[in-house]
């Protein structure tokens, strides 16, 4: 769906993006991860023209951005960013609407689909339709800013550091959310965080630049994987590399065929080994209930067997 | 506003009895003939002193806009200081020089009193209008053009009305300023409230001079109240 294609950005002789050739499939959240600097934003506002390659070229669903005039473009792309950017002179309906109104959308159409992109963001259209950006909090401000981007159901949504401002609390709220309404909506989504906890949490391919170029890229799980990426271990921490792996396998790899002892705590049967792994620490159970799920028997979780796996649990 | 209002109408009361109030004048000045200007009808000078003024002021908040619009984007940045010294210098040179310099090519009558006034005014114009564009945060700016706005949407529908308060504090300046200012229009022949005071200047007249200055002040005030939002 996006293809970056050997694309290279400069700055006064400087390479912000060096380059870097990347392909994101339909319906993927792809997400970019580097420290900053590493020119993750400065390739992310490439699709949508607010950056232009030096060299190189970037395809959206197979067609260079860069024969479509800018505003055309950009009104067929989802565009989220850090800081929101909410318009604070207009109310959060008209905000909702503006890429609709920009493509001239009757007034009706308008108001439904703002209505239901409230819904879908979880804020109660009610209560939130008529308020101006500053009487939000931070992170109704960014559920908006989503729902804005959204608007128009475009193919392909654009997040840069979207939730990094937020506070923890809000900031995993949101993560659940986004990855919500990503199964809800099949959206290519490009996410760029420099927080490696939210990367893990989101990505269904992560694409990793240091200084300007791709060092890795793909399934979280593979990336991870013992001896897979050696450079990765200063980006994820040498020490929590392998707890940061956890979060990159499902649990249910692990369970033993067999009925929990009575009392046993259960997991939700999607969890993954990190989210095991807090739940035994947060219950003290040395081990977990697995319920049966679609090509899955259920089973048990074990401590051992959790300890043990971690270094090398995708072996 | 209603004390606005108010006052308006008691200037009006009071325009209105200036005809019929030269005991009042004799009596203040015993030493002058003729105590009442009574050349030309209050009204009718009230009516071209706000005709210059409001005139001016819209000229100025043209140009003083036009050259914000211009200074705040793209190559214009560059020409920015060059303007905001122009509109600085055109606001030192005093009005009264502005029409005698202006005289011998406009002529008498309002168009050197125009051009000096709208020199006069167009500055507080400008700096309002460029600070008010330039304080539109970056990100309201990035998302717009996210969103697909082009540069002249974006200046309509965003950059302007996120700058409009700033924006108006500086036309209420540029209005005030114009209507204190156009009674010295009155020495290139132009008709407002300075005439009286012109004219009694001329002829050894203070009690004029007195009824023109009151009136000017007084309706430099009003508007002054009255646009201070």
């Amino acid at each position: 769906m996006i293809r970056f294609e050997a694309v290279t950005h400069r700055q006064g002789g400087r390479a912000i993006v060096e380059d870097v050739s990347l392909e994101v499939p339909e319906g993927h959240l792809c997400v970019l991860l580097g420290a900053s600097g590493a020119g993750k934003s400065t390739l992310l506002r490439m699709v949508n023209r607010l950056v232009a390659p030096a060299e190189g070229r970037v395809r959206l669903a197979g067609r260079d951005v860069a024969e479509t005039p800018p505003e055309a473009l950009r009104r067929g792309i989802g565009y989220v960013i850090q800081s929101v950017g909410l318009f604070p002179h207009w109310r959060v309906a008209e905000n909702i609407a503006t890429v609709p109104r920009l493509l001239g959308w009757p007034r009706p159409r308008i108001a439904a689909r703002v209505e239901a992109l409230l819904e879908l963001v979880g804020l109660e259209p009610a209560r939130f339709r008529h308020r101006f950006p500053h009487e939000l909090s931070g992170g109704q401000a960014q559920r908006i800013g989503l729902a804005r981007a959204l608007a128009a159901d475009p193919p392909v949504l654009l997040m840069d550091e979207p939730f990094s401002a937020l506070d923890p609390a809000t900031r995993r709220g949101l993560q659940a959310e986004l990855r919500r309404i990503h199964r809800e909506t099949g959206k290519t989504i490009l996410f760029v965080t420099h927080d490696v906890e939210e990367a893990l949490a989101l990505a269904d391919g992560l694409a990793v630049l240091e200084q300007g170029r791709l060092v890795a890229a793909g399934r979280p799980a593979a990336l991870l994987a013992p001896g897979a990426a050696p450079r990765l271990g200063a980006l994820f921490g040498e020490e929590g590399l392998a707890f940061h792996r956890l979060a990159t396998l499902p649990a249910r790899a692990l369970a033993r065929p067999g009925a929990p002892p009575p009392g046993t705590p259960a997991l939700a049967p999607e969890a993954t080994l990190k989210a095991a792994l807090l739940r035994m620490l947060a219950e003290g159970a040395p081990c977990l209930a697995l319920p049966p799920g679609p090509g899955f028997a259920g089973g048990v979780l074990h401590w051992v067997d959790l300890v043990r796996a971690a270094p090398v649990a995708a072996a | 506003m209603k004390a606005v209002a108010a006052q308006a109408l008691a200037f009006l009361a009071a325009l209105a009895a200036m005809p019929h109030s030269a005991p009042l004048w004799a009596a203040l000045f015993p030493e002058v003939q003729r105590p009442l200007w009574e050349s030309r009808g209050w009204f009718a000078l009230l009516g071209w002193h706000l005709a210059l003024a409001l005139g001016a002021a819209a000229l100025a908040a043209l140009l003083g806009l036009g050259a914000a619009i211009l200074a705040t984007r793209g190559a214009g940045r560059r020409l920015r200081p060059v303007l905001d010294a122009l509109f600085a210098l055109a606001q030192a040179v005093p009005p009264v020089a502005v029409i005698a310099l202006a005289l011998p090519l406009l002529g008498f009558g309002a168009a050197p009193v125009l051009l000096a006034l709208v020199l006069y005014a167009a500055l507080p114009v400008l700096r309002a209008a460029t600070a008010g564009l330039e304080a539109v945060p970056a990100p309201v700016r990035d998302a717009a053009r996210g969103c697909g706005m082009g540069p002249l949407g974006m200046l309509w529908r965003v950059e302007l009305p996120i700058a409009l308060p700033v924006i108006r504090a500086g036309l209420r300046m540029a209005v005030v300023m114009a209507i204190a200012t156009t009674a010295v229009g009155a020495i290139a022949g132009a008709e407002c409230l300075g005439t009286p005071i012109v004219t009694g200047l001329a002829n050894g007249n203070t009690a004029w001079v007195a009824q023109g200055a009151l009136f000017t002040a007084w309706l430099a005030l009003i508007a002054h109240r009255a646009l201070r939002g």
